[in-house]
């Protein structure tokens, strides 16, 4: 299941309402693309995928009437909800005596209301890149090893790892636990004061007379592509 | 024989009681049309005769799915399937061995369909 930070608060809501439900046998919420959110520890794993199947071929078919909205069936021993809350399902097996009214409050109120929540605090699209463009002293790359990549300082690229700027990514760390592993910087977006830009490889400055001294070497072929000399200032962000 | 004979009767009253029912209800506002399925023979009425074809796929979908989602949950059988989209609806039901499924604008109140016809 995912462990998502939303999956999380979307797992401790159906655990909540089925205690406070006791007539909801089962439950759980899948994506539209099929991966399942969260479900109640009774339902295995086998028995959510069988269902999910039925459901995707029943919701293909039903094109022919328009978007699936919901899918219930009534059987001697209870009731099984299919709705289609936003870009999810949610399915509630529930027993004979449960009260429509409270079944109709979960998928209707209670539910979509958690899933604005959870949306508003950790939003799904991941959060543009924060980090400002750096200005950089050009330092030419020649010879046969010069290659194709761009190097810049160890400490500059460290501060630029993506996740440090990512708020999604510290919610989950405060909500699951798990260590914040920062993604090393692979690109950047260099930028010339004449108005050339480029993305290129980068690789951290292996020449230790250079350190710290805010430059970046640049490949001698990139630099007639750039239009720009040594000693030169660029613009460098990183780029995803 | 003659029990045989009494019960085939009785089958074939409750049919066409069934099939007078639908009569009534396809005339009623919202009705977009049903399909009735036996084992042997099957009756269909729709309004748009083009979609008899996709409206079967859909009913016989909807019975499978039922069928496969209540046994993984071990609900017992599925005696009401109602599959809802924007604006219009599914009512399926077996009734005397035969697969109903009647179609109709979401603004019906199948359950009074459901009690009229169990």
């Amino acid at each position: 299941m995912d462990r998502d930070p939303s999956a999380i608060a979307l797992n401790n809501a159906i655990t909540e309402i089925n205690k406070a439900y006791p007539d909801i046998k089962n439950s759980f919420i899948f994506t539209k693309n099929g991966t399942i959110l969260t479900g109640d520890q009774e339902t295995d794993q086998q028995t959510i995928n069988n269902i999910q199947q039925s459901f995707e071929n029943l919701k293909e078919k039903a094109k022919t009437i328009g978007n699936l909205e919901s899918f219930t069936i009534t059987t001697k021993n209870g009731k099984l909800t299919l709705s289609n809350i936003k870009d999810m399902h949610l399915l509630l097996a529930t027993s004979k005596n449960a009260d429509k009214n409270h079944i109709h409050a979960i998928t209707q109120v209670i539910i979509p209301t958690i899933l604005k929540t959870v949306e508003a605090l950790a939003p799904t699209q991941p959060q543009p890149q924060l980090t400002p463009p750096k200005q950089f002293i050009v330092d030419t790359l020649t010879g046969f090893f010069a290659g194709d990549s761009v190097q810049i300082d160890t400490e500059i690229l460290r501060d630029w790892t993506k996740n440090n700027n990512d708020p999604r990514a510290r919610v989950k760390t405060a909500i699951t636990g798990e260590p914040n592993t920062p993604e090393n910087i692979e690109q950047v977006k260099i930028e010339t004061f004449g108005g050339n830009s480029t993305l290129c490889k980068v690789k951290e400055i292996n020449d230790q007379n250079m350190k710290g001294k805010n430059m970046i070497r640049i490949p001698e072929k990139l630099c007639k592509t750039l239009e720009i000399n040594k000693g030169d200032l660029v613009k460098v962000e990183p780029a995803s | 024989m003659t029990e045989k004979n009494t019960e085939t009767d009785e089958t074939e009253n409750e049919l066409e009681e069934l099939q007078e029912k639908l009569q009534e209800i396809k005339d009623q506002e919202g009705i977009i049309g049903y399909i009735l399925r036996g084992a042997k023979s099957a009756s269909i009425d729709l309004k748009d005769p083009t979609k008899i074809i996709d409206y079967a796929v859909l009913s016989s979908t909807a019975f499978d799915a039922s069928i496969n989602m209540a046994e993984a949950l071990q609900m017992g059988e599925p005696q009401k399937i109602v599959v809802e989209s924007e604006e219009t609806k599914l009512l399926s039901m077996n009734v005397n061995n035969h697969r109903l499924s009647i179609f109709m604008e979401k603004t019906v109140n199948h359950n009074n369909l459901y009690k009229n016809l169990k």
